[in-house]
């Protein structure tokens, strides 16, 4: 069946008939279809999101994106609030993952404002986005098992994410909304023995990611269920401006650290992870050899990182910062790809505009609403967590 | 990327040619040689992604700024491609046809500014602002913090004094 | 696939074996990390209620409200924060800015509470259960600063320089440094209130940063309309309240206030301060003496449409400024910058004429509507220890005024000054700048009783006398002035080691068995000045209600017992330049209230 599903195109008999583009012409009328919702509750890894689903039997026919449930108009709210009132606020543009925002909006304001972030605060920043891109990787890798009723696997997860949210709460203060990096700096350095502690967890986490092996990459259902679903064609890729592991799934060499390397990246050794069948069960692969890459770099950092150093440049007064006419981009790499702010400056001490561009803003609508036609409806909360979808950076 | 600005610049008439170190080069260029120019940057020079659309509302020149980033993914370099259109009855071409997906930042562009992209798919649904029926609010002249205090209420029991008045209400009252 | 597929997920059962990892009793068992961002806590006493709290915060969630027992006074609102965490996000902004350090947040997470009204509290005021947890988020260290506490370093003469001239030792901001150093302002406030004058010093520096020092020079005006002279030589108590100075050094509000001034030429002040026509209001004043308090009072009057003529003994206007304050510190062409302006808005001065012998004050208070008197501190006081009498001991006020005028005074190669104020300062360097114009090399001893931590003078006035070979060796009490063959040998002085009593009276003490000998042939003293009210009959004396110390007793808008007479400046608050300013606009105010009321 599922096998069938990828050759649509080639048998039409059993699904109505399509226009030129292949969209599907659907009469409600004819009582052949229904309409179903799925969403806007949390389903748990992605958000607050509906989608709008025409379904004839239980494959999808068409599928429509609804967002708008966590929209918070922060990209104005940034027009009237000073540089460093920011920082606060735009963590919350991506939940699971907040550090990524700071970071584009204080290196945007850095590269705007010209100012030179000392040495140390840049391994410290690079800590951080790998810490971060390893709690939200603990949460996704098993949690997308949970879609398929696996909810054994992302229920352990998260325990192994909060031990390293414990580290986070040790080194930032807080353990969601770390509010750590910000323009000019960090704001503290390591306490006295973190870098044990944070290696003990490193340690629980690798035997952890083998129970993971154990129960879901060796598991019979979980192929059947994912090995061919949801493919996406190698041309849909820069088509659809596809990135981060969707795009490496796909046998794209994408990931910001190393096509645009900031902060050290450069002198850290690692690679991409590369699949090449483009489909759930790749996607998970992908991840999941993130998640040892991500490991290991954070060792690397450790291990590289001065032992101490200034942690903030000197910025001017950041009640009064006013930032010269200019405007940028800043990406990074998040654990869903590439994550790009674009900054104007207009010379006052507020910024004229952050856009905020992340990876769902084409992955969760354009990209999803394609790939689930014709999709069995089982499948479509596996296919939209392998795509990572986050919400709040769509609304913003 | 200097004969490609070179080449362009023979081609098209761009201008406010602002090169950096730290991010792309950004070119200015009229409205209405954005499509042929974006057109062969895709197919001949491979600048096959589209980064992101964006705009700027200047209100004081009365100019809203779209701006085009687009990515070539071989030779890992951004261009920037500022157009600047009226604010009033803003309008600009579509290029949904050279990337699908350009549809969703044209639908919210309409939806948050109020620029029309005739053509584009679904540009008139509502994005995020399901039963919105004021202003665009990304304009620069909705105000946000009146909106608030319009259709909300303060809660009670808030006040605070500023410094300066209040030290001279207690030390100098009459001076 | 395989059958290996089919077993290993089976595996998960040994998890049934392991321990929960859930904590039981996390209240207890799980505290904050040593950083954690948790509830807020303030220290009171440090705290000064400058509201930087309140701009940072993006959530407006901070209000500052009056706390009781707090009383508001110098360099304190009497505010306090309240955070209303109905908004709060806890990021800690306003702990890394807060300017004295009293804010903090502990490691506290937990609080349940009925009434969601109660989680609107003031920390430090409401009590709660962790206000005596340590941990928890402080302002990180080190070199972690939202402004920089270091001042822009202003540039003077170097010691060679200037130790034989009296050219202007201070060089002034560039516009760089001036907008580098505007940057550092907080805009508080809290300075607004020590200062006399009540300057809008947040807003003129705000007008440095935005580079409108037009704008600037016009919120000068509001309050002083001496400033060139007032960014030079006033004492800046506002610099002593800064609030930037709790952890770092205080503004340089002088020198910024001087910056404005001077960029501004004079040509240009009328168009500026839009003073070019003021419609008369037919009444005319006297102002007697052109010091400070005249001068303001001149100005502010003339501005309300008065005639003004001022009165002065001397043959230049200025007063003190111009005669008690050396060259090097106030060049004669910035006094007249700002007198000139003054002039300008058509106020008639008549030099040369003294109050009493040229004209009677009974004549000017028939001759005009109201009359204005600052006649200021010019008599030196004396030691009156034994030999004090001879000629050749001064009175420093005599010898700037000389100084001054071009005449030449008698110099000796070995000097001694006696005081620590900032006039006796000024009389050791001019002195050492005299010596060493015609000895080579200066030779001048200042002594005082207070000791060096408590000498009134600026410390800067004494590290740079110091620098210009001036001796300063101050904590000594002059005993008696040694004469031989009526000539001056030396000062014999003992150690003081109290100045004041039980009862805070002055009366200094000193240690007899450690006595210290000052050689030099002249002495110059320098313990304060008195003022000088000869020109006022006993009639009007006899009006007038003067208190036990000799001072005349006036009401809060400066007016003394007779009606038409006013008094301001140093003979009545200060002695400084800016009470004089404050005290001459608050005077014009004054009287254009009485005479608005008597011509109804």
């Amino acid at each position: 069946m599922s096998n069938n599903i990828l050759n649509w195109k080639n048998n039409r008999d059993m699904f109505p008939e399509a226009d030129e583009d292949g969209k599907p012409i659907v009469d409600l009328e004819s009582q052949k279809y229904v309409k179903v919702w799925q969403g806007p509750n949390h389903p748990g890894v992605t958000g607050n999101m509906s989608l709008e689903l025409t379904i004839s039997g239980d494959e999808v026919m068409e599928a429509k994106t609804h967002v708008g449930y966590l929209h918070r108009g922060f990209e104005k709210l940034f027009e009237r609030r000073r540089y460093i009132q920011c920082f606060p606020t735009c963590i919350r543009m991506c939940v699971p993952e907040p550090d990524i925002n700071e970071y584009n909006l204080a290196r945007g304001t850095e590269v705007l404002g010209g100012i030179e972030v000392p040495e140390m605060a840049n391994w410290i920043r690079m800590l951080v986005l790998e810490m971060a891109r390893l709690q939200v990787l603990l949460r996704m890798v098993p949690g997308q098992a949970g879609t398929m009723g696996l909810g054994l696997a992302g229920t352990w997860g998260l325990y192994y994410r909060e031990l390293i949210l414990d580290r986070f709460e040790e080194l930032t203060g807080g353990r969601i909304y770390h509010m750590f990096i910000l323009p000019g700096g960090v704001r503290g350095l390591l306490p006295d023995g973190f870098k044990d502690r944070l290696e003990e967890n490193l340690v629980k986490v690798e035997a952890f990611m083998k129970d993971v092996d154990r129960l879901i990459y060796t598991n019979a259902v979980f192929k059947k269920r994912t090995k061919g679903i949801g493919v996406i064609p190698a041309d849909w890729v820069d088509e659809y401006g596809i990135m981060g592991p969707v795009a490496r799934a796909a046998g794209f060499e994408r990931d910001v650290r190393k096509d645009y390397p900031y902060l050290y990246y450069d002198q850290l050794d690692f690679g991409y992870n590369i699949a090449h069948n483009s489909d759930v069960f790749d996607r998970f692969i992908v991840r999941r050899h993130d998640v040892d890459t991500t490991v290991d770099l954070i060792r690397q950092i450790l291990n590289k990182m001065p032992k101490k150093g200034d942690i903030k440049a000197e910025t001017p007064n950041v009640l009064h910062w006013k930032i010269p006419k200019g405007e940028t981009i800043i990406r990074c790499e998040s654990s869903r790809g590439e994550y790009l702010f674009y900054m104007v400056a207009d010379g006052s001490i507020y910024p004229r505009r952050i856009n905020l561009r992340g990876p769902s803003y084409t992955h969760a609508v354009a990209v999803l609403e394609k790939l689930l036609i014709n999709a069995n409806i089982s499948d479509v909360s596996a296919i939209m967590v392998s795509l990572a979808t986050c919400p709040p950076e769509i609304e913003r | 990327m200097n004969e490609l600005i070179n080449h362009l610049k023979e081609r098209f008439p761009i201008y406010d040619v602002v090169e950096s170190t730290t991010g792309p080069t950004f070119v200015s260029l009229d409205a209405a040689k954005l499509i042929p120019m974006i057109t062969s940057l895709k197919t001949n020079h491979g600048f096959k992604i589209l980064v992101i659309l964006s705009t700027v509302d200047w209100i004081e020149d009365g100019k809203f700024q779209l701006t085009y980033i687009i990515n070539n993914p071989d030779e890992k370099t951004d261009l920037g491609i500022r157009i600047f259109i009226d604010r009033e009855n803003a309008s600009m071409e579509s290029i949904h046809k050279l990337w699908v997906f350009a549809a969703t930042f044209q639908r919210e562009i309409k939806e948050m500014y109020g620029i029309d992209f005739p053509g584009s798919p679904g540009v008139d649904d509502q994005f995020l602002l399901e039963g919105w029926d004021e202003m665009p609010p990304m304009r620069r002249d909705f105000d946000t913090k009146k909106y608030s205090e319009d259709t909300f209420f303060p809660r009670p029991g808030r006040e605070t004094n500023d410094p300066a008045e209040y030290m001279k209400q207690k030390l100098y009252p009459d001076e | 696939m395989s059958i290996k597929d089919v077993i290993v997920p089976f595996s998960a059962w040994r998890k049934v074996f392991d321990k929960p990892v859930t904590i039981k009793d996390p209240i207890n068992e799980r505290p904050g990390a040593d950083r954690y961002r948790g509830f807020h806590k303030n220290d009171l006493e440090t705290c000064i209620g400058c509201g930087t709290c309140e701009v940072i915060c993006e959530n407006e969630a901070i209000d500052l409200v009056p706390v009781e027992g707090i009383e508001t006074k110098d360099g304190d609102s009497g505010l306090r924060p309240r955070v209303d965490y109905g908004r709060c996000c806890w990021c800690g902004l306003c702990v890394d800015i807060c300017t004295t350090g009293s804010l903090s947040l502990t490691n506290a997470y937990t609080w349940v509470e009925e009434d969601p009204e109660k989680y609107r509290f003031t920390p430090g005021v409401d009590e709660k259960p962790w206000d005596n947890e340590e941990k928890g988020w402080k302002k990180p260290e080190p070199n972690y600063e939202f402004y920089n506490l270091k001042r822009v370093t202003m540039e003077h003469l170097h010691p060679e320089e200037r130790s034989d001239s009296f050219i202007e030792m201070v060089k002034g901001y560039s516009k760089e440094q001036a907008e580098k150093e505007a940057d550092r302002c907080v805009e508080c406030g809290i300075c607004t209130a020590t200062c006399p004058a009540h300057m809008g010093i947040p807003e003129y520096i705000k007008a440095i940063r935005n580079n409108d020092l037009e704008e600037g020079l016009r919120i000068l005006y509001d309050t002083n309309p001496l400033p060139e002279i007032c960014g030079r030589i006033c004492t800046h108590k506002c610099e002593a309240v800064c609030t930037i100075g709790h952890r770092g050094e205080a503004l340089s509000i002088r020198w910024l206030k001087r910056y404005i001034a001077d960029q501004n030429p004079s040509e240009k002040y009328k168009t500026i301060l839009n003073s070019e026509f003021i419609e008369k209001n037919g009444k005319s004043i006297a102002i007697i003496g052109s010091g400070p308090s005249g001068l303001s009072a001149a100005h502010y009057l003339a501005l309300m449409g008065y005639e003004v003529t001022i009165y002065e003994k001397l043959p230049h206007a200025g007063g003190m400024m111009r005669y008690g304050i050396p060259e090097y510190r106030l060049p004669y062409d910035q006094i007249d910058k700002d007198i000139d302006y003054i002039l300008s808005l058509g106020v008639k001065i008549l030099y040369n004429t003294t109050i009493g012998k040229d004209i009677t004050l009974e004549e000017l208070g028939k001759k005009y509507n109201a009359v204005f008197a600052g006649t200021g501190l010019h008599l030196g006081r004396s030691t009156r220890i034994e030999g004090s009498d001879h000629k050749n001991v001064y009175q420093s006020i005599e010898l700037l005024r000389k100084i001054t005028l071009g005449e030449e005074i008698d110099l000796a190669e070995k000097m001694i000054v006696i005081g620590g104020g900032n006039v006796a300062m000024d009389i050791t360097r001019s002195i050492a700048r005299l010596q060493m114009k015609k000895y080579g090399k200066a030779g001048v001893i200042a002594t005082s009783l207070e000791t060096e931590d408590k000498m009134p003078a600026d410390r800067e006035e004494v590290v740079e006398a110091r620098e210009e070979g001036a001796i300063v060796d101050p904590g000594w009490a002059p005993q008696h002035i040694e004469i031989v063959d009526d000539k001056i040998k030396g000062l014999h002085v003992a150690q003081c080691h109290s100045l004041f009593d039980e009862e805070g009276n002055f009366n200094p003490q000193c240690n007899l068995d450690n006595l210290k000998f000052f050689e030099g042939t002249m002495v110059v003293e320098s313990i304060g000045q008195g003022m000088d009210l000869s020109y006022l009959s006993d009639d009007i004396k006899h009006e007038l209600e003067i208190d036990k110390r000799g001072r005349i007793k006036v009401n809060e808008d400066f007016q003394s017992g007779l009606p038409w007479l006013f008094i301001g400046g140093d003979i009545i608050q200060g002695p400084d330049v800016i009470h004089g300013i404050a005290n001459g606009h608050t005077a014009a105010k004054g009287i254009d209230t009485f005479l608005f009321k008597e011509s109804k």
